[in-house]
């Protein structure tokens, strides 16, 4: 009764019903309001950048022919240098290189020591950060068609072998333009929710129980070769599917005049039958060596600069991979 | 006016030809295929004898690798224009699964003639020493493997 009085003495008469409907309303208001800033909140925290620090660099010593067998097991001429570059070409990382996707399309930067177009003015840190954290110099998040989600996985002192490799090389003043992506993938900050969703597992750690030879492999495929980039297939937003590693894909790659359908299948290289089951270790090491199959057909598109790439290694190193390749899990090509 | 009258009557009978092919289930360019893929294990089983001697599975033979090394040499020089007819590509309407040849082989500047003459050039290379010794077919596996791939990674999709 007393309510009633005070609600007349400052207006007009209310009814019930429409006080209440005034305090749900306020109510929603500030849930929604206090909803919005957590999530705010939320999507800033997991979007937020985490570079590694100066004191996370180890003490190295460099090593430039072991900065040069990870420039070739890593193939980033295949990206980096001109379309169709051969021989002393392939040194010249200017990027430019266009990767058209469902996504839209990537053109790969200039990694050439040139101080203004290239990375020639990068720290250390800021090429490790890079590689292992996808991001930037000034902290922004790089697009995972850069392949970190593989590149993580490559110990410290190899990237700053790597490092000190590419500054031997010839600088290249290219200029290279923005990726031209479909909305809402042109947003950056959803990247970090990418990374959030998918780079942690994909680290690969080293098992205890595997053989030198088998750790090596391991280390060599999921690492700087990234082979699961392109064998391993992923879902909608781009993850790979763990379970699927290197069990086949349609290539991410789309041509555009074919409205937008992937260019081809890329094979299963699991021990499965319908991957490289009747392959042995020395057929897989050969093809790599000299890029014939066991028919003795050459390997053909994009797996002929992969292959002349893994020519440049020493034997051991293809004889790793090829011996961690038989030792994976076999999963047939076609999803379950 | 005679002249329309002929390409009708030629547009006519295209068709039915068409038609009668397509009702036998057959491609049109069936025959071509099978020709050149056929061709091609001709090639890969060449160079599987002189392959297993470079990996080591089977013994050096020099007369084995020399004949193999002339095959593959004879093969190249082949003019199998014929086979490869424009059209033919997996992009026509039915091919897809048949062919993995990509219409870029008849497109302006397609470099398909000079990529066949370096493989040619290799296999040559190849032919002369063959029957000199394991070193000399291994030191020449990788030019004829770049001939292989010379054509097979710009023209040819991936099969999976």
């Amino acid at each position: 009764m007393a309510v009633r009085v005070v609600t007349n003495l400052t207006g007009p008469p209310k009814t019930d019903s429409k006080l209440a409907a005034r305090t749900i309303m306020k109510r929603t208001l500030v849930v929604g309001l206090t909803l919005a800033v957590v999530l705010a909140c939320v999507f800033f925290v997991l979007t937020m950048p985490r570079p590694l620090g100066e004191d996370q660099l180890p003490e190295h010593s460099v090593n430039l022919a072991n900065g040069e067998l990870l420039f070739w097991a890593g193939g980033c001429a295949s990206c980096h240098a001109a379309t169709g570059a051969e021989g002393e070409s392939l040194l010249v990382l200017g990027g430019g290189v266009e990767i058209a996707t469902p996504f839209g399309v990537f053109r790969s930067p200039n990694i050439s020591p040139d101080p203004q177009s290239g990375i020639g003015g990068w720290s250390s840190l800021d090429f490790v950060n890079a590689m292992v954290k996808g991001l930037s110099p000034d902290n922004r998040h790089y697009y995972p068609a850069f392949p970190y989600p593989q590149y993580q996985n490559i110990q410290i002192g190899d990237l700053l072998d790597l490092k000190a490799f590419l500054d031997t090389l010839p600088p290249s003043s290219n200029k290279v333009a923005d990726h031209s992506l479909r909305f809402p993938y042109s947003l950056r900050a959803g990247i970090g929710l990418w990374k959030w969703r998918y780079l942690g597992r994909s680290r690969s750690n080293p098992s205890a129980e595997g053989t030198a030879q088998l750790e090596r492999g391991r280390y060599l495929v999921r690492g700087a070769g990234h082979c699961g980039a392109c064998h391993t297939p992923r879902d909608q937003f781009g993850g790979e599917i763990n379970e699927r590693f290197l069990a086949g894909a349609d290539s991410f790659e789309v041509d555009e005049a074919a409205d937008g359908a992937s260019v081809g299948r890329v094979p299963n290289i699991t021990p499965h039958p319908d991957g490289l089951g009747g392959w042995s270790e020395s057929d897989i090491a050969y093809s790599l060596e000299s890029g014939f199959d066991p028919d003795f057909d050459s390997f053909g598109g994009s797996m002929v600069e992969v292959q002349e790439n893994m020519a440049r290694l020493p034997a051991e190193d293809r004889a790793a991979i090829a011996a961690y390749l038989k030792s994976i899990p076999a999963v047939p090509s076609d999803a379950p | 006016m005679k002249k329309a009258v002929l390409v009708t009557l030629a547009t006519v009978a295209l068709g039915a030809t068409t038609i009668v092919t397509l009702a036998a289930d057959e491609l049109a360019y069936q025959d071509q295929i099978e020709a050149r893929q056929s061709f091609m294990h001709v090639y890969r089983f060449n160079l599987g004898l002189l392959g297993a001697m470079a990996k080591g599975e089977a013994p050096y033979d020099a007369e084995l690798a020399s004949a193999a090394a002339n095959n593959l040499l004879a093969a190249s020089r082949m003019n199998n224009r014929a086979m490869w007819p424009a059209g033919s590509d997996m992009s026509a309407a039915g091919y897809e699964g048949v062919t993995w040849a990509k219409a870029d082989i008849w497109s302006a500047g397609s470099e398909i003639g000079a990529k066949s003459k370096a493989l040619s050039d290799a296999l040559e290379a190849m032919a002369a020493v063959a029957g000199d010794g394991l070193a000399a077919v291994r030191s020449n596996m990788g030019a004829v493997g770049d001939g292989c791939k010379g054509c097979h990674e710009p023209y040819r999709a991936s099969k999976d």
